[in-house]
């Protein structure tokens, strides 16, 4: 009865972590969305000066190709 | 995870960054020196003479040519990165308790300390990145903050459309990013708990509170909800958000040594605490500074993190590959269902 106890416990902890994980990616899938939008009616691109920082290395190095 | 201890602060740090880029880090502390380190071996990069007070704050912009840094000298300075010059200096009545650019750069916020007889302010300055530029006298913007207890914290949110506020009560507000309008106020943290520190997620649409009742708190930058709370055991000082697609957050905090006995500091047991970001679970632990973490940044690569202690050091991790790998079951389950 004890392992049975566990294990329906155990079961209850993975359905709510795949509940929160479902929720998370809903809510950055909806928010990520609007804010490209509301970029794009201002004219901007999609990413920030500040997040584009992290890519310019990138391009400095394999020019923003993936090498073989 | 060997760490990189970075020496060259005489006093406590009270708050480290890293440039946009992520190969820099910036340190201020209550000696009166800025700094600035390579992330990847702990080099000194360069040092910023001028201020004449303990630091407070410090950040860096986009593109990381200008610094900004603030303190009790009531001072609220902008410094070339590259030359160490200083371009320019605001002076005000009280201290200069935070600094931050909006997400282009093209702003500045500086939040003065409330003492009796000043009340606390917000301003907000124009900011020309242009190498040479010349950068205004006077702000475009001023929130005389008098309905609302002591700033602690501040920072612009996506596209500088709100300024968020932390408050010594444990209270979040947001005001509008142009007109500095109070739009909306949330008791995230307990009453008379104060909100230390906020930092922003990469895109700046969610943010993290960390507080000194012990817990940090997640919250949606449009309507201030709670999203997620992690609880701590410790007051905390400071908290991070990891860059997607990894999702943790990291909390730094600590008793000082004059609280509890002196054995943890003499052990070096003053940890880094590692969460689950969805999940909410601690997930590890990072011991090593000999006194309270007061500052915690994580690079915008996500390959590493830094803190800043109240033992004076500041401690770089390099994160090894298990921390990338490692998942949760139902993370796995998901990936496999190809998401």
């Amino acid at each position: 009865a004890d392992v049975a106890k566990k294990s329906s416990a155990n079961k209850a902890v993975v359905d709510a972590r795949r509940r929160m994980l479902e929720e998370w990616l809903a809510y950055r899938e909806r928010t990520v969305e609007d804010l490209v939008e509301e970029r794009q009616d201002m004219g901007l691109e999609e990413l920030s000066e500040e997040r584009k920082a992290l890519i310019v290395d990138d391009e400095v190095d394999g020019e923003g190709k993936v090498v073989e | 995870m060997r760490p990189i201890l970075l020496s060259g602060h005489e006093r406590a740090l009270t708050q480290v960054k890293f440039s946009k880029e992520g190969d820099l880090i910036f340190s201020v502390s209550k000696d009166h020196i800025p700094c600035a380190w390579y992330a990847a071996n702990g080099e000194r990069f360069g040092a910023y003479k001028g201020h004449i007070g303990a630091l407070w704050t410090v950040d860096v912009d986009p593109t990381t040519t200008l610094l900004a840094t603030g303190g009790a000298d009531n001072t609220l300075r902008l410094w070339e990165v590259q030359t160490g010059r200083e371009i320019k200096q605001w002076e005000f009545s009280t201290s200069i308790r935070r600094c931050e650019f909006s997400e282009d750069g093209r702003l500045l916020l500086g939040v003065t300390e409330k003492r009796t007889g000043q009340l606390s302010n917000i301003v907000v300055y124009n900011i020309d990145p242009t190498p040479g530029a010349s950068q205004p006298d006077e702000p475009i913007l001023r929130i005389v903050v008098d309905e609302l207890p002591r700033v602690t914290v501040a920072g612009f949110s996506y596209l500088s459309k709100y300024i968020i506020t932390g408050h010594e009560n444990g209270s979040v507000a947001q005001w509008d990013g142009k007109t500095g309008e109070l739009l909306h106020e949330v008791y995230s943290h307990d009453d008379g708990m104060s909100v230390t520190d906020l930092q922003w997620s990469a895109d700046r649409t969610y943010f993290l509170t960390a507080s000194k009742d012990k817990t940090a708190k997640l919250h949606d930058t449009n309507t201030l909800e709670v999203l997620k709370t992690y609880v701590a055991d410790t007051p905390l000082n400071s908290a991070a958000i990891t860059p997607e697609p990894t999702n943790y957050v990291i909390l730094g905090g600590g008793q000082a040594a004059m609280d509890v006995t002196t054995t943890s500091a003499r052990q070096g047991k003053f940890e880094a605490r590692f969460y689950h970001k969805i999940f909410e679970e601690e997930v590890g632990r990072v011991r090593g500074h000999f006194g309270p973490l007061n500052y915690v940044a994580v690079s915008p690569d996500g390959k590493c993190y830094c803190s800043g202690g109240e033992d004076g050091y500041v401690r770089v991790h390099h994160f090894d590959p298990p921390y990338f790998d490692f998942k949760f079951e139902v993370e796995r389950e998901k990936e496999r269902a190809g998401y």
